[in-house]
């Protein structure tokens, strides 16, 4: 498959770093072609202008600097994101590249007069995200896991009709001792390798 | 009171910045001491940097002058009003990594001696949001509003749950009339009277 991994964490030496890394070997032993989007290393914007607020619904042609973004969106067959969970979501550098990324025009197209956005993204039939959570199982779940779902279903509605998506999760990970955290990086690679 | 009404949006003449004027105008009228954060106009950046996740877990996480003085603020509230547009049923990166970056250990919370998190903003007792949508009202519900749970159950969980949440919202903001916008601006103003 055609898989893009997003990978947001602002430092090497992290846990999410070594799930990066096992997931691309994963990925390769699967025999995927991979390409990675790493937004820190890029130095990549996260805040959305006012010019992007005002453009928002204009042809992405006009906005060049995210272009290859927009590239890799439409050329890949699977999406796999790899960051850690803070306050509930996607760390605002990530939550960032999907404000500025999944416009309309790559995303979806606002027909005039609807509020009702049109999927665009039918290329992509597999979503995984791959994460790690300060606090437990439990706490997540009275807060609601915002960022499971932003996945699953906010992103999942403007891919493919039938894109299966798949969660691979660390709870407590300042808690967890060496052999759970490799567990989970075991269970990350192991995901990446059979993904199809 | 001191009130701490934090706004996320690009555009001065967007609709939330007028939200968040009136808000700021009636809780004023009211005698409450308001500070404004505009995030966007106090170039707040959404990332966390290296340096401040490394930070993080010291004793000394609050990098930047900026957050330091919103912290300041944060510790001394009775109540917070977040006003932002709803993107991809959550917040604006902007105002999420503000909320990564401020609400740090020793402000946000504590960890206790056995290293489980403690609501660090028990002064907070009222939390209000305030958002615009793009979507209709029905497809948020299926969907998931996320940016509100965030601030209602994650954030409160730091403040506390004997802290009255409020939600004031605008959906399908893009087909909204005039007559819609206003009704959801009065309501902004009775929320902030009755704060």
């Amino acid at each position: 498959m055609k898989v893009l991994v997003v990978y947001c964490h602002p430092n090497e030496g992290s846990l999410v770093a070594a799930a990066r890394d096992r997931v691309l070997a994963g990925l390769r032993a699967g025999g995927h072609d991979v390409r990675l989007t790493d937004l820190y290393a890029e130095g990549f914007r996260p805040e959305l202008s006012e010019w992007e607020r005002r453009h928002h619904l204009d042809p992405p042609d006009g906005k060049p600097d995210i272009a290859p973004h927009a590239d890799n969106l439409r050329w890949c067959e699977a999406l796999v994101f790899v960051y850690p969970t803070w306050w509930a979501g996607q760390p605002g550098m990530l939550k960032g590249w999907i404000d500025r990324v999944w416009v309309a025009g790559v995303a979806y197209e606002l027909p005039d007069g609807a509020n009702r956005i049109r999927p665009l993204l039918g290329n992509i039939r597999r979503i995984m995200a791959v994460t790690t959570h300060g606090s437990s199982k439990f706490v997540n779940a009275l807060e609601g896991e915002g960022g499971k779902r932003i996945v699953t279903r906010s992103l999942r509605v403007l891919c493919h009709r039938f894109a299966r998506t798949s969660w691979v999760a660390l709870y407590s990970v300042d808690r967890a001792d060496d052999a759970r955290r490799e567990r989970f990086l075991a269970r990350a690679e192991a995901a990446a390798r059979r993904l199809r | 009171m001191d009130v701490v009404v934090v706004l996320a949006h690009p555009c001065t003449d967007s609709l939330n910045h007028a939200a968040a004027h009136r808000a700021e105008a009636v809780l004023r009228a009211r005698g409450h001491t308001v500070h404004l954060l505009d995030l966007y106009a106090d170039g707040v950046g959404a990332a966390m940097s290296p340096a401040e996740r490394t930070a993080y877990h010291g004793e000394a996480p609050l990098l930047d002058p900026v957050l330091q003085r919103h912290a300041a603020l944060l510790q001394r509230a009775g109540a917070l009003v977040f006003v932002y547009p709803t993107w991809w049923s959550s917040m604006p990166a902007i105002l999420k990594g503000w909320l990564e970056r401020v609400m740090v250990p020793g402000v946000a919370f504590v960890f206790n001696e056995q290293h489980k998190v403690r609501p660090g903003l028990t002064n907070v007792r009222r939390i209000v949001g305030i958002s615009t949508y793009g979507s209709p009202r029905l497809y948020v519900k299926a969907i998931n509003d996320n940016g509100r749970r965030t601030l209602m159950r994650a954030l409160r969980l730091n403040t506390g749950l004997r802290t009255r949440a409020r939600w004031v919202a605008l959906y399908a903001v893009d087909t909204a009339t005039p007559d819609e916008r206003e009704a959801f601006l009065s309501t902004v103003e009775k929320r902030m009277r009755a704060l």
